[in-house]
């Protein structure tokens, strides 16, 4: 580590001066090690909260061709500290009537869920995980749906009815569009073999492929149910202002409030991290083996620290630029797409990854085509292999699709369509003919 | 059957919805207004931002518009043009310019003559309705209607410009950017 520059080198720096002090290493790698990441990682996601909501108000006005925050500092880049400074000076209201102790601690539960996720995400190999645990996804599911559990303690509490229809919508969207988000991940696991985050990177990695080519549709419904999941448009209608006030928040001020939009902008960057980590292949990029080869180690940790932040920007930019581009969908349109389309597709996805993986270890088997070339990092395909896969990770997307619009072409019929295309007129003299028809017709719900 | 025919979508428009063209389309046409604005190119209809940063950039007024009013003066000597016709006044249709006149003794060719000059001019801005008829009866290209349209002030009485107000102008606090 000698021939490094210093500025790449801090690290083992700290490491010497740690044992100096007369730590033993031990502790310096359990305890000091551990602390130093995750006080990196609280202040990095604190920040990202701040300028999260700057750059949400910067790209909203791009595209509506105005200009956003201008006025505080250069470009409006101190907006976030005053905004920040407003809200820690307001009064924290608490309503006559609410259910204090409820209301008091429901903010603390929603931000403790986002943020205890961030311990498994791997920023970038090595020490830019704080720990890498084998069962990452399944505790990155779990801990990040105890966030409904307070929007849903918020909008009881507050004993407001706003609040209250607030907290109900949420409970119902986020739970059936869970559904649909833990299913979804289940077709890249079958390639990665693993529910460490580290190895899914690492399967992807040593396959130098990235999971969503597999995975299209397993991708597309992973990002939809996620952005439903985070209470963003055009799924926010827990907080839909032009309902509900501002739903389950709606009593809520000061810093209470605040901590309920830092956990809405912690949990966009948890959903992110996993789309980037499981299909757009987490920190891993093609040619930065070469710094690791040369000996640098921290500087290969940081640049795939670096890659891993822009993937994650570009997935945090496609939430911008659909909730600033789509409408709120109505509540039965919601529950139409996690459930008539969402969950079913997850399925369907389920089952023809396996089928595809089935097709790729036959050819192999068969002695048709080489495709696999070996099994010890997840699934590692050749590059024949690679190709089938990718087709069939097509052909399964537009097949979801087909299937699905079939099967819910007509199934809105029962209420709105029916009623829409045996509208009875008004006074229609008996023996005249209407529009088209010689006999009139008759509702069926007259019969 | 149906009394009212439902048109049914063509196999091009059921192909258009299952491939989301509206969505990808409307995606588009923000991605083409944020591009636009970062850049501040040419994307929607000549400028990326029609942001107007109002006190820090001044706004372009349309070239007849008429804002506060002035009271013009000779620019070699600094003496008023105005020579106390009245005919703002009587021209103005809201009755809000006064013109007080003062006879002063001048001598011209070695006589003792009598001069009408300007003593004071009152102009009611609260009344005045902008429409420049008083500009237009001015013989002398005394009074002008300006551009400028800062002209809110902290009481009633703030509204009433006199002659010095009208020959200096207002002070606004100007802005920088």
């Amino acid at each position: 580590m000698n021939a490094c520059p210093l500025f790449l080198a801090p690290l083992n720096f700290i490491d010497s001066l740690l044992v100096k002090l007369g730590l033993a290493p031990e502790t310096i790698n359990y305890v000091v090690w551990p602390l130093i990441q995750i006080g990196v990682v609280v202040t990095v996601v604190a920040v990202w909260v701040a300028y999260g909501t700057y750059l949400e108000r910067k790209i909203s006005a791009f595209m509506q061709a105005r200009l956003g925050p201008m006025r505080v500092g250069p470009w409006g880049l101190l907006q976030p500290i005053a905004d920040g400074l407003k809200l820690l000076t307001k009064e924290d209201f608490i309503p006559e009537k609410a259910d204090r102790w409820i209301f008091f601690f429901a903010p603390y539960i929603a931000v403790a869920a986002a943020f205890i996720v961030f311990s498994v995400i791997p920023f970038g190999p090595d020490w830019a995980v704080i720990t890498d645990v084998n069962i990452g996804l399944l505790l990155v599911i779990s801990v990040s749906s105890v966030g409904v559990l307070a929007l849903i303690l918020a909008g009881w509490s507050s004993n407001s009815k706003y609040s209250l229809l607030g907290g109900l919508r949420s409970s119902a969207q986020m739970v059936s569009y869970e559904v649909s988000m833990g299913l979804a991940l289940i077709g890249g696991l079958m390639f990665a073999r693993t529910l460490s985050l580290s190895g899914i990177v690492t399967g992807q990695a040593s396959d130098s492929i990235w999971y969503v080519l597999y995975q299209p549709a397993g991708f597309l419904i992973f990002l939809i149910s996620g952005i439903a999941e985070n209470n963003r448009a055009p799924f926010d209608l827990p907080e839909a202002e032009s309902e509900l006030v501002a739903g389950f928040h709606t009593e809520y001020s000061g810093f209470r409030w605040s901590l309920f939009f830092m956990a809405e902008y912690a949990a966009m960057v948890v959903v992110s991290a996993i789309a980037t980590t499981l299909y757009l292949g987490g920190w891993y990029f093609p040619f930065v083996y070469k710094l690791e080869a040369a000996g640098l180690h921290n500087a290969y940790v940081i640049v795939s620290a670096l890659v891993f932040l822009i993937k994650l920007s570009v997935v945090l930019y496609l939430y911008f630029w659909l909730r600033w581009t789509l409408p709120r969908f109505r509540y039965d349109q919601l529950m139409d797409i996690g459930w008539k389309w969402l969950i079913p597709a997850a399925l369907i996805n389920i089952v023809f990854t396996a089928f595809s993986v089935f097709v790729v270890q036959a050819l192999d088997a068969g002695q048709v085509l080489k495709t696999i070339e070996d099994t010890s990092h997840g699934l590692n395909l050749t590059g024949a292999g690679k190709i089938v896969m990718i087709v069939m990770g097509i052909v399964g997307l537009l097949l979801t699709g087909g299937l699905l619009s079939l099967v819910n072409w007509r199934s809105r019929d029962f209420n709105l369509k029916s009623q829409r295309r045996n509208i009875r007129l008004v006074s229609v003299p008996s023996g005249v003919s209407a529009v088209n028809s010689t006999k009139p017709a008759t509702a069926p719900n007259e019969v | 059957m149906p009394l009212v025919k439902v048109p049914q979508p063509t196999f091009v428009q059921k192909l258009k919805r299952f491939f989301m063209m509206d969505l990808v389309r409307g995606l588009g046409l923000t991605l083409k207004y944020n591009v636009g604005a970062a850049f501040d190119k040419d994307s929607v209809a000549g400028k990326g931002i029609y942001t107007e940063q109002y006190p820090k950039e001044r706004p372009d007024v349309a070239p007849r518009f008429h804002g506060a009013p002035r009271l013009n003066m000779d620019p070699e000597t600094h003496e008023t043009l105005c020579i106390a016709c009245n005919l703002c006044a009587l021209a103005c249709p809201e009755d809000c310019i006064d013109v007080l006149a003062m006879d002063v003794e001048v001598v011209v060719a070695g006589k003792p003559r009598r001069k009408k000059v300007l003593d004071e001019f009152i102009f009611d801005t609260s009344r005045c309705m902008f429409c420049a008829l008083c500009q237009e009866a001015c013989p002398t290209s005394c009074l002008e209607l300006t551009q400028d349209f800062e002209l809110a002030t902290y009481s009633r009485a703030g509204f009433v410009w006199n002659r010095e107000m009208l020959e200096q102008g207002r002070e606004t606090v100007k802005y920088t950017k």
